[in-house]
């Protein structure tokens, strides 16, 4: 043992004790620094325009793709749409996801808490692509539901490729994660404090509102921007359940990229979806603090 | 018992004749279980109630049951001669002060006082006035802009009994707020809810484990033990004249010894253990022991009179002698352990109480030991044998 720690003393004297937080963040902001070259890189790109003729992007700098990104009707209406859908999708999915993670933190039941936590993972094991394609079976014009209507004597509605079905599909996809994050932060909510609140005179309704929903601040606003940024990046949503008809950001980068292989305005659109997404987050945290994400050394 | 003094209190003059709280036959049953067996009693306009017991023995369930948060099985529970069981805790008019103290860590201490008197949409503009009242009541005046976490753990505790109490509430239910703390704040704190609740007047029902606690605090003690009310008295009763062996041996340091009763004389029990003939009290429900039937019996440690010449304990009705086994220095009292020969009964432990002749025994001195007879309670022989080893008090 004693020759081990010698050894040991040897490769690593104590006195570099001090670089080992380091060294072991080290990992991390390696693989946050690779993806800041890749951010170089696409900002590079995206100073330069397409020749149409030769296919090759030119040589000079130029602002012509940002000009193009932020004039263009049409890359105005998919970025609105997004931002809207984002908007919905989060708030939908944090009215949804609060009484389930409530109820599976809450319940006396353990039964009833497996039972949620079941339902809730399930989801998981089949992604956002497999799971789309399901909404297709069920939604589609021979799919289940109009098959139960015809039943009934209904004509077969047209349930895809619209904005409301993409917005269905992602709530359903971002519910696991809003229910997951809100969990925690409901658990370290002492359940005595509502009781105390009902012996204080509050109803159900009063101690839900001015106890438990602003404890319940850091989780909301965690699985708030979780849901956020997951929506308005996303691609396999629009791009199924919408059918080409209610592309997102990502679907018109995509084509971009691939479809048009103008990557000089794909790389304009990336970055412009970057500093949307970090505007709308810096928004969030600002508005109810980095404070609420149990940052900081409060208490 | 260290200090029996605070335990003389007159009780208050009875000014109101309805009880302020009546709980009447209440039981409550988890999964079979009794956690309250039939508990049944009374309590007066402006008393101080604790309810003492070991965990498990349904004193918190019971404050629950008053609380509100649970339903009985059976029985009813009257405030103000009001039936309360299908009433909600938020209609029911009781300040309570949780264990954990439940403080709301969003709020400043102000806002937690505050929020009764919001809940109950009192008008806004006399709120704060009479938060600030409250806060000086507690000893917190210019306080309230605190927040919970930056207050010390004794000013949490006061901040929780301003916000129980500001809203002027019938009843004011403590469910051990003061476990967590350390002795010395404990007992300041111990009297600091005396002295609020005498002030206000307000009825009260604490719930705790701690002997010393009950009788400081109390008007009236209730023990329970299993789901059971063992007794229910004035802590001076309580002590003095315990109900079953249960109290008897939960109150203060006490030895338990078994016998077999040779004689009923009233009051007077005469009690063979071993080769020992005794003479005791009756405690308890009378009529319950019966000549040649088992019985157990218990004698506190400030109740023995030890000494090395047996003369010195003439006029004591029970004398027998032993040897010192241990002794324990406590600071403000010695203990000794005496082994002698009774039968299923472990070394007696005895307070010296002759500290001004600075005598000091050792371990192996013969010694004399001696009480009176109204000392030495006899109650109906335990369910289960009794201890080998005599219970130490708290």
């Amino acid at each position: 043992m004693d020759a081990l720690e010698a050894a040991a003393a040897v490769v690593w004297p104590a006195r570099f004790a001090a670089a080992v937080p380091y060294l072991m963040l080290a990992p991390a902001v390696l693989l946050v620094g690779l993806l800041v070259i890749g951010l170089a890189y696409i900002g590079d790109t995206s100073l330069r325009t397409l020749d149409t003729s030769t296919f090759l992007l030119s040589d000079d700098y130029t602002l012509a793709n940002y000009r193009r990104a932020l004039s263009e009707s049409l890359f105005r209406t998919v970025a609105a749409r997004s931002l809207q859908a984002s908007l919905i999708v989060t708030a939908v999915t944090l009215l949804l996801a609060f009484p389930y993670a409530y109820l599976m933190v809450r319940t006396p039941s353990a039964a009833l808490r497996k039972l949620l936590l079941i339902a809730l993972f399930l989801p998981f094991f089949i992604g956002q692509v497999v799971r789309a394609y399901g909404w297709l079976i069920i939604l589609g014009n021979q799919g289940m539901v109009n098959d139960a209507l015809s039943l009934v004597g209904v004509a077969p509605l047209r349930l895809l490729y619209n904005y409301p079905s993409v917005l269905f599909g992602l709530i359903q996809y971002m519910l696991p994660f809003a229910v997951l994050m809100l969990a925690p932060a409901l658990t370290a909510i002492p359940e005595e404090l509502e009781a105390a609140a009902h012996s204080l005179g509050a109803n159900w309704l009063r101690a839900f509102w001015h106890v438990v929903l602003p404890l319940a601040r850091p989780g909301l606003v965690g699985a708030g921007l979780v849901v956020l940024t997951l929506t308005l990046t996303d691609f396999a949503m629009p791009a199924i359940l919408g059918g080409g008809s209610q592309d997102f950001i990502a679907n018109a980068i995509y084509d971009q990229f691939f479809r048009t292989s103008d990557q000089g305005l794909g790389a304009t659109l990336a970055l412009l979806l970057v500093a949307a997404g970090s505007l709308l987050v810096g928004l969030v945290l600002y508005l109810f603090g980095a404070g609420t994400l149990a940052m900081g050394r409060r208490r | 018992m260290e200090r029996m003094k605070p335990a003389f209190r007159q009780p208050q003059a009875a000014e109101d004749r309805q009880a302020a709280v009546s709980v009447r036959g209440v039981s409550m049953v988890y999964d079979g279980v009794h956690a309250v067996r039939d508990a049944s009693f009374d309590l007066a306009q402006g008393k101080f109630l604790t309810i003492l017991g070991p965990s498990g023995s349904g004193k918190t369930t019971l404050l629950r049951l008053i609380a509100g948060f649970l339903e009985p099985t059976s029985g009813e529970i009257f405030i103000n001669g009001r039936a309360v069981s299908a009433v909600p805790p938020h209609r029911r008019s009781i300040g309570m002060v949780f264990q954990k103290l439940a403080l709301f860590p969003h709020m400043t201490a102000a806002q937690n006082v505050a929020f009764p008197l919001k809940m109950r949409r009192r008008d806004a503009r006399t709120i704060p006035e009479r938060v600030e009242r409250y806060l000086e009541l507690v000893r917190l005046g210019g306080l309230g802009g605190r927040r919970v976490h930056e207050l010390s753990g004794g000013q949490q505790q006061r901040v929780a009994i301003a916000r129980a109490l500001v809203f002027e509430p019938d009843l004011l239910l403590l469910d051990e707020p003061l476990a967590a703390l350390d002795r010395k704040l404990r007992e300041e704190m111990q009297l600091e809810f005396r002295r609020i609740q005498r002030q206000l007047g307000v009825t009260t029902i604490n719930v705790t484990h701690d002997q010393r606690e009950a009788l400081v605090v109390s008007d009236e003690v209730i023990v329970m033990e299993a789901g059971m009310i063992e007794q229910n008295a004035s802590p001076l009763d309580t002590y003095r004249a315990p109900a079953t062996s249960f109290v008897a041996n939960f109150l203060g340091v006490t030895n338990r010894l078994s016998g077999v009763v040779t004689s009923l004389d009233g009051d007077r029990i005469g009690l063979l253990a071993g080769d020992h003939l005794m003479v005791g009290a009756a405690a308890g429900p009378g009529g319950s022991l019966q000549i040649g039937a088992r019985a157990s019996a218990a004698i506190r440690a400030e109740q023995i009179r030890i000494s090395p010449d047996l003369f010195a304990l003439s006029g004591l009705e029970t004398v027998l002698s032993g040897t010192v086994s241990d002794v324990i220095f406590e600071g403000d009292r010695v203990v000794y352990e005496i082994l002698t020969v009774l039968p299923e009964t472990g070394p007696l432990r005895v307070f010296d109480h002759d500290v001004g002749s600075r005598r000091q025994y050792r371990a192996g001195d013969a010694v004399h030991l001696g009480w009176n007879a109204r000392d030495l309670f006899v109650y109906k022989a335990d369910p289960e044998p009794a201890a080998t080893k005599p219970d130490r008090g708290d």
